[in-house]
């Protein structure tokens, strides 16, 4: 059976050749939206490391373009002041708040001339880890015991410690920025938290650094406060927030926004490629759905005259309607086999990294088989049954 | 002749008709997501609505300084100084207008707290851009000389804040983030590069006057020239004007460029992140574009290959008789890729209606906040080329095949 239908399928290989490169190309479309959309959901099921809810973020903005350096005196009237609000909870100082757009990296390496470790960086103060719920599963958070200290007190996430220090306990552990001789900087790890994706659920992981805030020793001001508020504060507080704020610095500005708000934008920005995408994919697949019908259809009327002969000599209905089915399968099959072989080519070079994982790559193959499977025995139903429903005598005579 | 190759394809049309309706529905489906990529192409670089003077008007948009070692490189957005003193003096343009980019800001009413998008612009913007005035007035340089508090709202906006005729917002009072401003315009709504916002103020209304003393910051500068033929000479009036820049920490950065652009060498130039050159990539870009279209249209294409392989088969004995006749291979190739290239055009005019909804669509839903396209000529003509070129793809293929066959197999009705 199998050999007659390899046979009949080598027989019309031309026509066979155009239909399964049509059904490899939507497969290679299906496969992309399923690696795409796990990603995604493969990303949202990972730890996230801090609570955004109930933390609102504001932007001071002195209108000096970053020339300006604030000082202690700056922090701490900010600080006192927004202490009198009843709705605040806490008050911490950072560069990067989370769900921000703007990243600050740096190239870490252990010692001068080891291998390098890309990570990203924020200026954090002694409030922050309490203020978003970071989880330190080492060491501990900055604090007065950090004052004076020789290198610069950094709290790192596991990625990074294993990244950095493989097999080895990070608690203690230095390591500098830059290459060369004098190194700019050198830290030392004197915590380490779970996790800490600051571009929100849908970024990848990454090595992230917190670096102790010592006013006057920073390269940056931390320009964003985040503010703790208690549970169920509403929008509305955020006015009276900005007439507080005014009263501490009258000529400064301040971008007052709820993380919750960030979030929400942040994973509209992140989703919306994939839903275009998507819907551009629906298309397509639809298409294709109407074209293989159409050329099965086409292909089954052609071939009546050997229906008709199959049935003369003893096929039944259902042989016909099985043939039919199952060339179909083959060919998809033929189609699946070859596009798997080029997509597999994808994660073996690590074109895309971790964004296409192993996990992630055998899920859209699945997904992508299934759908496309589906799809060519759903096209191939109807001109199936209208084939194996022609009788034999008919079929010999059709012109 | 060509009468007679219409004829014929209506009849093979009407044969089949429902080969043609899925035919047609696949090559419908193609066209709308091209022809939809295309209108909105067109509208945010052709010269139209609030940027209707664009094809004479070019920007400053990033400087891109460098240290003096060349291992550091900053893009940032110009700053207030850069544009008064080295930029408005410029000879021979119309005027310069400076315009930060839109920042989000909260407006207090009451309870109510409302995220707007503001620009602050001088007056020369309002006379560079062509926004549709709805009520009240426009923002002139006797405002920014006096630092009056004052605002323009957008029709969405003035709805929202002040429920009513846009006639309603004029004279109220909006907070702005702890400033007060008064509103004395309403503006039809626009979705362009360089109008898009919901609330316009003038720049002198800053909180502190530092603006004035830096080079960069959030600012861009749109350069409006007497014709378009001056353009050139203005792009090189600007490098020139760029070389002779000297950052206030000549040891931080040594150099300062910046380019004046169209909006599609803006656009490219951001893309394509080329920043030291005069040569925005545009070319490149626009290449890009058309390599992803003809990507896309691979296998709608090879989906209407498959197709029309079978109908030719169906036709064989036609083809036979034609043959027989003494037409020639090419003959029968001609007539049947202009029988798919009419299909295609048949199919781009349902799906240029299509487009026409898949756009009001996109315009009601507010996918695109304030987006307005109009479906032009230049649209029509777009769509046509591309289902030329779809057609063309798609029925070379089995019209070389069709041609090949042999007419004494063809007549009898055999392969």
């Amino acid at each position: 059976m199998f050999r007659h239908l390899l046979k009949l399928t080598w027989k019309r290989k031309s026509r066979n050749l155009m239909l399964s490169l049509e059904i490899l190309l939507a497969f290679a479309i299906v496969f992309a939206v399923a690696a795409f959309g796990l990603r995604y959901l493969q990303l949202y099921r990972m730890p996230l490391g801090f609570e955004g809810a109930d933390v609102w973020s504001v932007a001071i903005q002195p209108g000096d373009n970053g020339k300006q350096r604030f000082d202690d005196a700056v922090y701490d009237s900010f600080r006192r002041g927004l202490a009198e609000l009843p709705e605040v909870g806490g008050v911490a100082f950072t560069n990067i708040e989370p769900y921000s757009m703007s990243t600050m990296s740096g190239d870490m390496r252990r010692k001068a001339g080891s291998r390098e470790v890309p990570t990203e960086l924020a200026e954090a103060d002694d409030k922050l880890a309490a203020v978003l719920g970071l989880n330190l599963v080492e060491g501990r958070w900055f604090s007065q015991l950090d004052n004076g200290s020789a290198q610069r007190p950094v709290v790192i996430n596991r990625r990074m410690a294993e990244a950095m220090f493989p097999g080895e306990r990070a608690l203690g552990q230095l390591f500098i920025e830059g290459e060369g001789a004098a190194p700019a900087q050198a830290y030392r790890v004197v915590g380490v938290v779970d996790a800490y994706r600051a571009k929100g659920e849908l970024a990848g992981p990454v090595n992230f650094a917190f670096m102790r805030l010592e006013a006057g020793k920073n390269d940056n001001d931390a320009r964003i406060m985040l503010l703790k508020v208690r549970a169920g504060t509403a929008r509305d507080f955020e006015r009276r927030l900005n007439a507080r704020l005014k009263l501490i610095r009258n000529d400064w500005s301040f971008q007052i926004a709820p993380l919750s708000s960030s979030r929400a934008s942040m994973i509209r920005t992140q989703t919306v490629p994939l839903i275009v995408i998507g819907i551009i994919a629906g298309f397509m697949l639809l298409m294709v759905a109407f074209g293989l019908f159409g050329a099965l259809w086409q292909n089954t009327t052609q071939r009546i005259p050997e229906i008709g002969l199959r049935r003369a000599i003893g096929a039944g209905a259902a042989d016909i309607y099985r043939q039919i089915v199952a060339e179909q399968f083959m060919l998809s099959s033929i189609a699946i086999v070859f596009g798997l072989a080029l997509l597999v080519q994808l994660p073996l070079t690590g074109a895309f990294g971790e964004s296409l994982n192993w996990p992630v790559f055998l899920g859209a193959a699945l997904l992508s088989m299934a759908v496309i499977y589906l799809l060519s025995l759903l096209c191939a139903v109807y001109p199936g049954w209208r084939a194996s429903r022609l009788s034999p005598t008919e079929a010999l005579h059709y012109e | 002749m060509f009468r007679n190759y219409l004829l014929t394809a209506w009849k093979v049309f009407m044969r089949r008709k429902l080969f043609t309706a899925i035919n047609l529905l696949c090559i419908v489906l193609t066209l709308v997501v091209l022809m939809v990529i295309a209108s909105l192409l067109e509208t945010a670089f052709r010269p139209s609505g609030v940027e209707g003077k664009s094809e004479r008007f070019l920007q400053v948009f990033m400087v891109r300084m460098e240290s003096p070692g060349g291992n550091r490189v900053s893009n940032t957005p110009l700053g207030y100084k850069l544009i008064e003193k080295y930029l408005k003096p410029m000879p021979g343009v119309e005027r310069v207008a400076a315009v930060t980019l839109p920042s989000s800001v909260s407006v207090y009413q009451g309870p109510n707290v409302s995220e707007l998008k503001l620009r602050r612009a001088d007056a020369d913007y309002w006379k560079v851009l062509d926004f549709t005035l709805l009520a009240g007035r426009l923002p002139t340089a006797a405002d920014d000389a006096a630092g009056r508090m004052i605002a323009v709202l957008n029709a969405s906006s003035a709805r929202r804040l002040f429920p009513g005729a846009p006639k309603a917002a004029l004279g109220q009072r909006i907070d702005v983030g702890g400033q007060v401003f008064e509103v004395v315009g309403v503006v039809e709504d626009a979705m362009h590069l360089n109008a898009y916002a919901d609330i316009w103020a003038p720049i002198s209304t800053f909180a502190s006057s530092d603006y004035r003393k830096e080079l960069t910051g959030m600012f861009t500068a749109l350069v409006l020239a007497d014709s378009a033929a001056d353009l050139p000479r203005i792009r090189d009036e600007v490098a020139r004007i760029s070389r002779s820049v000297v950052h206030d920490d000549p040891k931080a950065w040594k150099t300062m460029r910046f380019w004046a652009d169209g909006k599609l060498d803006l656009f490219s130039r951001i893309l394509t992140n080329s920043g030291e050159t005069p040569d925005s990539g545009a070319g490149k870009v626009l290449a890009t574009i058309a390599v992803a279209m003809l990507l896309f249209m691979l296998l709608p294409a090879l989906n209407l290959v498959n197709l029309n392989t079978g109908r030719i088969l169906e036709r064989r004995s036609e083809i036979g008789v034609r043959k027989a006749f003494g037409a020639t291979s090419r003959q029968l190739a001609v007539q049947f890729v202009v029988e798919n290239v009419l299909l295609c055009l048949a199919g781009g005019l349902i799906a240029l209606a299509a487009t026409a909804g898949v756009l009001a669509w996109l315009e009601s839903a507010g996918l695109i906040p304030y987006l307005r396209v109009d479906l032009n000529l230049a649209v029509f003509g777009w769509g046509m080329l591309i289902a030329t070129v779809f057609g063309l793809l798609s029925g070379v293929l089995p019209a070389w095949k069709m041609s090949r066959l042999d007419p004494v197999h063809a007549l009898k009705g055999a392969v």
